[in-house]
């Protein structure tokens, strides 16, 4: 009983659906490099710390924040990411 | 006066490595620097020397998750003995994080224990995380679990989130031991307890003396099979030194018995502890590994046939 109405919460996104990771966890995870805080990018489904420039992928829910599992942002990519971020908090 | 010159000389060279080193240290923000982190880093810490293939040992462990047995008599002893400590604990530790390892057993032993609300799993290897999320949800007992894939030497936790970090026997396989501990004190909250357990010098000695001998007649020459192990007092030295307050380290001795040294192999194999040293040698002649049994049970055999092998493990418990 209890291990569905966890797995519906999993998947209704109950957690946040922080691209698949729960809020909780969201909270105290930062960017193993640099310990600066991580953004979720939902488009490819991974983590991305914007002060080194690299995204960490999620595995089926499971972040994987391994330095050599991260890959370099190209640096236009990341300009246009960080725009992107900066409209979003400004509708916030 | 020319070795005045020439000394002064080098002392200005060395100031300048130093600068250098400095520079290229502290510019972790930089591009260029995290390039090194991502690729260049060899599964190396913060540390420069590289002792451990931290890449190496993550395939291990791969392997492990699905060698390991479902119950493993001493990984379960240790972390009972790492656990216990808590029940002397009055205060209540709502986040905990778990270092790799044998946190299966620790999840398995924990019991409600500490007072944890919720709780977060972290190992190198993935399938090793993916192993205890199935465990996870065969067990059913209202704790908030998580499960993140880490590496110890980058802990990617929030700095002072935590009220306990438990590691039990993963640490020792750190390139850089003091670094790993430093950071988990700061993800720990002021107060917050830190409980270890690593494997110490004395363990596997036997093992350690038969490979010796065996490599010297076979082979004439030796070659490093087993990882250098911390001593108790350094345990207690790199508590202090990484910034821990009332550190306490105890030993605990266990023997287990095995029917032949390739079964202990065997075990070792199967909780992801092999060889994973940069300086190893990548050949083992069949016959120099028969050796190696057969000198062990002869050096070390009981009379029932068995050969015994001793595991210390370094208790370190500080706030």
């Amino acid at each position: 009983m209890r291990r569905t109405a966890a797995l519906l919460l999993r998947y209704s996104g109950g957690g946040g659906g922080e691209g698949g990771i729960p809020q909780a966890l969201a909270d105290v995870l930062v960017c193993p490099l640099s310990k600066k805080l991580l953004r979720s990018c939902e488009a490819s489904g991974s983590l991305v710390s914007d002060a080194v420039g690299v995204s960490f992928p999620i595995v089926d829910g499971i972040p994987c924040l391994v330095p050599k599992d991260g890959k370099l942002l190209d640096h236009d990519q990341d300009k246009s990411e960080d725009g992107s971020t900066k409209d979003s908090f400004n509708s916030q | 006066m020319a070795t005045g010159l020439a000394a002064a000389a080098r002392r200005s060279l060395l100031l300048r490595h130093s600068w250098a080193y400095l520079l290229s240290g502290s510019h972790l923000s930089s591009s260029a620097a995290t390039a090194e982190g991502l690729n260049g880093g060899d599964g190396g810490g913060g540390g420069r020397v590289k002792i451990f293939d931290r890449d190496l040992k993550r395939r291990h462990r791969d392997r492990a998750a699905w060698a390991m047995r479902e119950t493993d008599a001493l990984a379960d002893a240790v972390a009972e003995n790492l656990l216990d400590r808590l029940e002397d604990c009055r205060k209540a530790f709502p986040s905990a994080l778990c270092l790799g390892g044998s946190a299966g057993a620790v999840r398995r032993l924990l019991r409600g224990r500490g007072g944890i609300e919720k709780l977060i799993m972290m190992d190198m290897s993935t399938d090793m995380v993916k192993k205890w999320q199935e465990m996870e949800n065969a067990t059913d007992d209202g704790l908030e679990t998580h499960f993140v894939v880490g590496d110890e030497e980058f802990l990617p936790i929030k700095v002072s989130s935590q009220d306990m970090i438990i590691s039990c026997l993963g640490l020792h396989w750190t390139n850089d031991l003091l670094g790993a501990m430093i950071q988990c004190r700061l993800a720990l909250k002021p107060d917050g307890l830190f409980l270890a357990a690593i494997l110490g010098g004395e363990t596997l000695k036997e093992l350690r003396i038969a490979c010796t001998i065996a490599q010297m007649e076979r082979e004439g020459g030796i070659s490093p099979r087993m990882s250098p192990l911390a001593q108790v007092r350094d345990a207690g030295n790199l508590l202090t030194r990484a910034g821990f307050t009332l550190p306490g380290v105890d030993v605990d001795r266990y023997t287990v018995k095995y029917n032949s040294a390739l079964e202990l192999v065997e075990h070792l194999r199967a909780m992801g502890e092999t060889n994973a040293l940069f300086q190893r040698n990548p050949i083992l002649k069949k016959d120099t590994a028969l050796a190696t049994a057969a000198i062990y049970q002869s050096m070390f055999g009981l009379e029932d046939g068995t050969v015994p092998a001793t595991f210390q493990v370094l208790y370190s418990c500080a706030a």
